[in-house]
């Protein structure tokens, strides 16, 4: 997304990953939390005529949520260690 | 994009519902927020569904952004209403008037909080108020489901004694959806009083 990602194009990318459809007031809370805690990032952009002149908001990754974003894929990743893929059912 | 090659800056959603959006948001949110959602509503969803089905679409954004701040008082308060019904069912007393009084001043708690957290968040005195309906309507939903599995479960003579005694199932079923009301002021007195603490803290940070 670089530097394209705002609000709404956050929650469309969330749902098209997800492949369902996610509450926009998840997304926003969210974000606000990672800012709260200098994980990210924002800017206030320029408004366009769809919007009616409102600004977008601009999302930035920080390093902090770079690291916090690499030990959470560790973890994730040590948890797997081990574990053959595709896993098989007992039937 | 549905929309390319029309002009669809006149379209809008209505006033009322973009107030109450603007009304629940932060002040640093308000036109961002705002303007995503009037994007995607004039881009996309006014294309694809047409007036009616996006105006619903649009209030169902501006519920779901109130639901997510009030899920957890929401939940807490289903979860006492049904603790509530149960033990009134399951573990019958004569005397009523101490859990009448201890339900309600959890419920009152539960409610005022709601209220207080959602004004604090969007700084606005009234966001406390429309927490407080979605806060308690969201419970009587979760309660009512809940009444019905405990009287799915549990149909034998004694408990069936219990339930009359206790005001029967029709008092179960409609208590949660009268506290509506009583929800909406009990959460707009905690909104107020958040909005005041939440201006006095930023006075006195301002000043030091």
């Amino acid at each position: 997304m670089g530097k394209e990602a705002y609000g709404r194009a956050i929650l469309k990318e969330v749902q098209l990953r997800l492949e369902r459809d996610v509450a926009a007031g998840a997304v926003y809370a969210t974000l606000e939390r990672l800012e709260e805690k200098g994980l990210i990032s924002s800017r206030v952009g320029l408004g366009t005529e769809v919007r009616a002149g409102r600004p977008r908001r601009f999302y930035t990754i920080e390093p902090a949520g770079v690291r916090a974003l690499n030990a959470s894929r560790a973890a994730v990743e040590r948890l797997w260690v081990g574990v053959r893929w595709p896993l098989k059912g007992t039937t | 994009m549905a929309s390319e090659g029309y002009d669809m800056t006149h379209i809008s959603p209505p006033r009322i519902a973009e107030a109450l959006l603007r009304l629940t948001l932060p002040p640093h949110e308000r036109d961002t927020v705002s303007g995503d959602l009037l994007e995607e509503y004039r881009e996309c969803v006014y294309p694809e569904r047409g007036r009616v089905r996006a105006n619903l679409w649009y209030v169902g954004q501006i519920l779901g952004f109130l639901h997510w701040d009030t899920r957890l008082s929401a939940a807490l308060l289903g979860a006492a209403t049904i603790a509530r019904t149960a033990l009134d069912w399951r573990v019958p007393t004569v005397d009523f008037h101490t859990r009448a009084s201890v339900s309600t001043a959890i419920a009152a708690g539960l409610l005022c909080s709601a209220g207080f957290s959602a004004s604090w968040r969007s700084q606005s005195p009234w966001t406390g108020a429309f927490a407080g309906v979605v806060s308690s309507a969201t419970a009587a939903g979760v309660s009512v489901a809940g009444t019905i599995v405990l009287f799915i479960r549990y149909r034998d003579p004694v408990t069936l004694a219990a339930i009359q005694r206790s005001g029967g199932l029709p008092e179960a079923l409609t208590l949660p959806v009268l506290l509506i009301l009583p929800g909406l002021c009990l959460a707009g007195v905690g909104g107020i009083a958040g909005w005041l603490v939440r201006g006095f803290v930023r006075a006195r940070s301002s000043r030091s």
